[in-house]
């Protein structure tokens, strides 16, 4: 299950081969601001994308609920149920009734916490799916998992229930988010999808008394490092776990694209029964390159401390940088042409095209037309360039180079 | 007079301004938004004019929302 913060992450999504897609709509999910979100109009619109692929769509709607939301949750429920989108997850009971009344399947989000069995029978009534805890060893989960199978625990559907967790994506110093941090110094609240991140930065610690700064190895002391499963993907599996969550709505497309695809091809290596350490050392080195914090398994181990990140933002071996805009596309030679807006370009620079309905595509530059000029090395700003790619780009598209991390801004 | 704008559609629902100046600020039953009482929308923005002596609160308004979308001027 892939993250849509966005048109292009959905897409990209959709082209990575996940199985189901999750998103937000309006303000009542974990991540409220409205860049990362969907509206109301939109539902139907990202039914019809995916169903045409065979993808299920999860809407999110796991934020505290207040009195004056209730009306809002409603309407959110009502215009899912008739865009057809296959399920809501969520935390408040408020959201669980309604989406029961209306007939929606349910599935119940991390925000609650489920760390047992007894705790699943009880959502059982309401609910097909649950994530379980992120706080959760494998050994945890598989005895949930052996326990809804033994107790044959049903969900309303008349199916045992399914289990989901977190497989990939940022992790936070809170027990399943639950944070009061970000509410505390900028009065913007984790818990209605405001969170600030502040529990990223850099913090010392000074003890009041004598003012002295203790002593820590790491100043991000609040900040663990992404969870990254795909080393252990196969038992997770193993353990009956059915629904893998890749998180990341806040983040971008191209980081959608490639740790999705990289899922994707574990899971199918692991039913293939070709699951092996030399292809786990080749996704990582992919997923290296996109949006991270330093990866680590989690506490699936029960690891008994955390580990804590030693970087304010990515430690993402690739960066991205803007060159230009789609201008147009050739189907029958397959070039697509673009505008240079911005750096210079060269035959053999790696370029990430993204757009809307285009999603994410990446290629190698392989021969470069500029202008009227024919084959050229190079094209500049202002350039109207033109190369081979095999799926049509678009004029809302954009144009990147993906450059090393340490590469310094070229001059234009 | 003051100056108050809110760019209503970024609203997350939060209900401070509400808690902090409840003559000015009114939670929507419909869509969870708050409302800026007795203002106009303008291209995503809604304003009204008011009097010098409600500042205090609104300048409170406007530090507590998370979102940063409540503005005064003048």
């Amino acid at each position: 299950m892939a993250p849509a913060g966005n048109w292009e992450s959905l897409q990209a999504a959709l082209q990575a081969g996940a199985d189901a897609i999750y998103f937000g709509v309006e303000q009542l999910n974990m991540r409220a601001r409205a860049t990362m979100n969907f509206t109301l109009d939109d539902l139907q619109e990202i039914s019809e994308r995916c169903s045409e692929k065979n993808v299920k769509t999860y809407l999110t709607m796991n934020t505290i609920v207040y009195d004056h939301d209730l009306t809002l949750v409603k309407a959110v429920l009502k215009s899912a149920v008739e865009a057809k989108i296959t399920a809501v997850i969520a935390s408040d009971h408020a959201v669980i009734a309604e989406a029961r009344r209306v007939v929606m399947e349910v599935h119940i989000s991390t925000q609650l916490n489920i760390t047992n069995l007894e705790t699943v029978r009880f959502y059982s009534v309401f609910a097909d799916v649950m994530v379980l805890s992120r706080e959760l060893s494998i050994r945890q989960v598989k005895a949930i998992v052996d326990g809804i199978k033994r107790e044959n625990i049903t969900g309303p559907s008349g199916n045992l229930v399914a289990i989901e967790v977190f497989v990939h994506g940022a992790l936070c110093m809170a027990v399943s988010g639950k944070c009061y941090l970000s509410l505390h110094t900028q009065n913007a609240s984790a818990n209605r999808g405001a969170c600030v991140q502040n529990c990223r930065r850099k913090y010392t610690v000074i003890d009041q008394e004598d003012g002295h700064e203790l002593e820590i190895d790491n100043e991000y002391i609040m900040s663990p490092k992404d969870l990254c499963t795909i080393g252990f993907i196969d038992q997770l599996m193993d353990a009956g776990v059915t629904v893998l969550k890749i998180e990341g709505r806040g983040k971008s497309a191209d980081y959608v694209k490639t740790v999705t695809q990289c899922y994707r091809e574990a899971i199918d290596a692991v039913d293939a029964g070709t699951f092996s350490q030399d292809k786990v050392d080749q996704w990582m080195i992919r997923m290296e390159e996109v949006y991270n914090r330093g990866y680590w398994g989690g506490y699936l181990f029960g690891k008994e401390l955390g580990e804590w990140t030693n970087a304010s933002g990515s430690k993402a071996k690739t960066r991205k940088i803007y060159i230009g805009k789609g201008h147009h596309y050739y189907p029958k030679s397959k070039i697509a042409e673009f505008i240079i807006e911005a750096f210079p370009l060269q035959v053999g620079d790696r370029v990430l095209v993204m757009g809307n309905k285009t999603g994410v595509i990446e290629t190698t530059v392989q021969s470069l037309h500029v202008n009227d000029d024919g084959a050229k090395e190079m094209a500049n700003k202002g350039d109207r360039c033109a190369f081979p790619i095999d799926t049509p780009i678009r004029t809302s598209d954009k144009l990147y180079k993906i450059v090393s991390a340490e590469t310094e801004e070229p001059s234009l | 007079m003051i100056t108050i704008t809110q760019q209503r559609l970024k609203c997350i629902g939060c209900n401070y301004c509400v808690e902090v100046a409840p003559h000015r600020w009114q939670m929507s039953k419909k869509d969870g938004r708050s409302q800026l009482i007795d203002s106009r929308e303008r291209r995503g923005f809604w304003s009204v004019q008011v009097s010098e002596e409600e500042r205090e609160i609104n300048e409170k308004a406007a530090k507590l929302c998370p979102v940063k979308i409540i503005q005064l001027r003048g």
